[in-house]
């Protein structure tokens, strides 16, 4: 059978069914990942770049869950958590996740006050602007449109590569760091490993996943190619990971000991004069395109779910008066991100850290709730899981309650 | 249809005419909610505890929803028994169940539903509002005659209710002036429609969607996961069916008719215009796509194939090709005779074409011109002849010039030789206006 569709078109095509699991991946390393990892690059050199690789196999199998559920039920996991949980549960999950996002959002307004100041703007002019920018683009923009822009931004995330060959970092120290890393037990290097597990699968990133992947109205046909775009998305958020801890590890963490930086601002400033000008401003680049983009994403993902879950009209195809709550619960959460960080002497810090820390404590919640949802015969027929994911999915959940309740005692 | 009165007292029937109903305790004509009851001991025949209340069985055969079993937890076990022997009392403010009888009853699933299982915090239609809503709780009356699903709760009220804090906020707020906003719907003005993997279809008779318009319902299918589009959708009868599917966007459309098996989706395609399925099945898999040709009736899939073979961009992949041409020779009689025979839309009749025997382009009629004729008339002899029409080849914004400029509700479309081969409507452009509008796919 012929089709009126040309080559170009069949390649857009292509590029449709593949763009969940990569933008997902490059949202994910948004300003708190970025700092994260600089923080972890500064401090312990190359000593963390292991931690990338349990990160990387578990965001396979939660991504690859989400994907799987989306595509065999249709529903948004907001849906099904409400639908099977009860009330409770979905209420306490949910104001969770809205004090997170909350954080988190304020955490990439910083990426974009930090980010611009490098460039010589004020954040008293940075942050109005892009956030106007932003809540204009997803209230009288469409989905589709954003996400091709977010495709784009996504290879701007590469920056990040010619940050650290800027480095040049020694290929021999890293490889042997990778296998016998080296660094001291304690609260900052604990917190440190639970912040970058908790930054690489933050508790809002399987909603969006498996929103993006009904949105595309896959069938299960599709699936193969679903899993293509998971492990493309993947090794994405690792490989950008993995050159910001290169660059900030070959550049700041010198001669045996680390520099001492407290967001991804300082990375910035610190690695021009180790590694030139260019190097600190492509890094900034990277933070500007990373924060701006997650600050789309997030206050309009998160009310929806929220809408989601409660039974009100959602979606940015909605006017204004057909979603009331929604377009509120949204304009609330980008305005208290934004706002929070135009007061002056803001700790933008703490806020920063007790975000991740809330991730960190919904998170087991969240991944218990998929488990049980995805291995549920009624609700996904003979597309459970495996035994083996199934014995990776509850190792994932048990380490990281473990490791929460380590972070919350020694944090006290 | 008659509606149940007594729920806009609101409040559960405490301190109405207490007259005991035979057989359960609950007062005639009082009414409670289902999370009140969620989770509450039942009592067996001596008033032990036997086990924990989980759910209602709801009979769907009779005019309304009456409870026919109560499921309860005992440890492991899930255990049905008869609502004929259950009596449910309000003592001190809380509800108790009780079982005189324990006879078991035998779950059936063919006419029941379930409310924890099927209704409550699923999605449902609400067809005054024309949207999908999510069930709070759902509210419960007892008659002389059983007990009944007289509403469900879909505001905020019942949100509260069901985490327990509804009286306590309602409390805090009264100084405030501030109410809760409670909204009840009605069983009949709502329309289940996830009744998950047992396979129930909507029966066909009780569907009350059928009384929404075709684009509100669209717009409500393409809001719903796929399980329960294919469920509403074949839920509808084949009428709604063909005028919700040319509402649907192109990608709802394409995502139903994937779903229906391959007879089933080209008996529909055969019903809707050729130019619509020819989109339909163009952004379908190819394989998929050409086993609904062939199953289809060779006339209609050869138009569609003949459609598909046009360039993007093209009046070809716009025009309808279910048309109405007269040979020239014709009488206006016989036209109109035809017209009533046949009934067609009235955005097929806008223009009615005059054709040679050649079946090339002579000119148009327009209805005022058919009615005023002498019924015995050629409609050669009163044909305009200085008709706009386009080449099925021109390039699409040729067309939406050539109708802006002469006000067009509809252009003919002709081949090389003249030949007349189909129609543009007015509609069609728009559509086809939104759609390139939004970038397509």
């Amino acid at each position: 059978m012929t089709t009126r569709r040309s080559t170009w078109s069949k390649v857009l095509f292509f590029l449709a069914l593949v763009g969940p699991g990569i933008v997902t991946g490059s949202v994910d390393n948004d300003a708190g990942g970025i700092t994260t990892y600089s923080v972890a690059g500064a401090t312990y050199g190359y000593n963390m770049i292991w931690t990338l690789i349990p990160a990387f196999f578990v965001l396979l199998i939660v991504q690859e869950m989400n994907a799987r559920m989306g595509i065999v039920t249709g529903k948004g996991l907001a849906d099904l958590i409400r639908e099977n949980a009860g009330v409770k549960i979905t209420f306490f999950i949910f104001v969770g996740l809205l004090i997170a996002d909350v954080g988190n959002t304020m955490t990439e307004f910083a990426g974009v006050a930090g980010s611009m100041q490098i460039f010589g703007v004020s954040k008293y002019i940075a942050i109005p602007i892009t956030a106007f920018a932003v809540w204009v683009l997803v209230v009288k923009g469409s989905y589709s449109i954003a996400e091709k822009i977010f495709l784009i931004f996504s290879a701007a995330l590469l920056s990040y590569i010619v940050s650290a060959l800027a480095g040049r970092p020694h290929w021999g120290q890293i490889g042997s760091a990778v296998v016998h890393p080296q660094f001291p037990v304690n609260l900052g290097s604990v917190s440190l490993v639970i912040g970058l597990i908790g930054t690489t699968i933050a508790p809002w990133m399987q909603f969006y996943m498996q929103s993006a992947v009904i949105e595309k109205k896959l069938r299960i046909e599709d699936y193969k190619y679903t899993l293509v775009d998971v492990v493309v998305g993947c090794v994405a958020t690792v490989v950008v990971a993995f050159f910001i801890m290169v660059a900030c590890g070959a550049t700041l963490f010198a001669n045996g000991h680390g520099t001492l930086i407290t967001d991804a601002k300082d990375a910035a400033l610190a690695l021009k004069p180790l590694a030139g000008a260019l190097a600190g401003q492509v890094f900034a680049f990277g933070l500007f395109v990373a924060s701006i983009f997650s600050a789309t994403i997030l206050p309009v993902a998160t009310a929806f779910y929220v809408c989601e879950a409660f039974g009100f009209e959602a979606g940015i195809e909605r006017k204004w008066k057909e979603a009331p709550q929604f377009y509120i619960l949204y304009t609330v959460i980008l305005g208290l991100g934004a706002g929070i960080i135009l007061i002056p002497n803001v700790p933008l810090i703490s806020i920063t850290l007790w975000s991740q820390q809330l991730n960190g404590i919904l998170l087991p919640v969240v991944l218990i709730c998929m488990m049980l949802l995805v291995n549920n015969k009624e609700i996904m027929g003979r597309y459970t899981n495996k035994r083996w994911m199934n014995i990776v999915g509850w190792t994932t959940i048990t380490v990281l309650i473990i490791l929460s309740v380590i972070l919350l005692v020694l944090s006290l | 249809m008659y509606r149940t009165v007594f729920l806009v007292h609101g409040r559960s029937g405490a301190g109405r005419t207490a007259r005991e109903a035979g057989m359960n305790g609950m007062k005639i004509g009082s009414t409670f909610y289902f999370s009140r009851l969620l989770g509450n001991s039942v009592h067996g025949p001596s008033g032990e505890v036997v086990g924990r209340f989980k759910d209602f069985v709801v009979d769907t055969s009779a005019v309304r929803p009456r409870l026919i079993a109560l499921r309860m937890r005992r440890g492991k076990e899930s255990q049905f028994i008869a609502f004929d022997g259950v009596t449910i009392e309000k003592v001190n403010e809380q509800y108790r169940i009780d079982c005189a009888d324990m006879s078991p009853f035998d779950y059936r699933t063919e006419n029941t539903f379930m409310l924890a299982k099927h209704v409550l915090d699923k999605q449902l239609i609400d067809l005054d509002g024309r949207k999908l809503v999510r069930v709070n709780d759902i509210r419960l009356a007892t008659l002389s005659a059983g007990t009944y699903v007289v509403a469900v709760d879909v505001g905020f009220e019942g949100l509260l209710r069901r985490l327990g804090i509804a009286k306590p906020a309602k409390r805090v707020l009264k100084p405030f002036r501030i109410s809760i906003p409670s909204n009840l719907l009605l069983w009949d003005e709502i329309e289940t429609i996830d009744f998950g993997h047992r396979g129930i279809r909507l029966s066909k008779d009780s569907s009350r969607l059928a009384t929404m318009h075709p684009s509100d319902l669209a717009d409500i299918l393409e809001d719903l996961d796929v399980k329960a589009q294919l469920d509403v959708f074949s839920s509808l009868d084949e009428d709604t069916k063909l005028d919700v599917l040319e509402e649907l966007e192109s990608d709802a459309q394409v995502a139903v008719v994937e779903q229906l098996s391959i007879e089933a989706a080209a008996a529909i395609l055969e019903k809707l215009p050729s130019d619509e399925a020819a989109d339909i099945l163009d952004e379908m898999h190819d394989d998929k796509a050409s086993e609904i040709l062939e199953a289809m009736q060779p006339e209609s899939s050869g138009a569609i194939q003949a459609l598909l073979q046009y360039e993007e961009d093209t009046v070809g992949t716009v025009m309808t090709t279910d048309h109405f041409s007269f040979n020239e020779s014709v009488t206006a009689e016989k036209v109109i005779e035809t017209l009533r025979a046949v009934r067609p839309e009235a955005d097929r009749i806008y223009y009615l074409y005059v054709v040679n025997d050649a079946n090339r382009l002579v000119g148009t009629v327009s209805l005022r011109d058919l009615i005023i004729a002498d019924p015995s008339d050629r409609i050669g002899s009163f044909t305009n002849e200085s008709t706009v029409f386009v080449r099925d080849t021109d390039d699409t914004d040729e067309l939406f010039d050539v109708v802006h400029k002469y006000n067009l509700l509809a252009v003919p479309v002709v081949d090389e030789h003249r030949n007349l081969v189909g129609v543009v409507t007015v509609n069609d452009v728009i559509d086809n206006l939104k759609r390139t509008r939004k970038g397509r796919f």
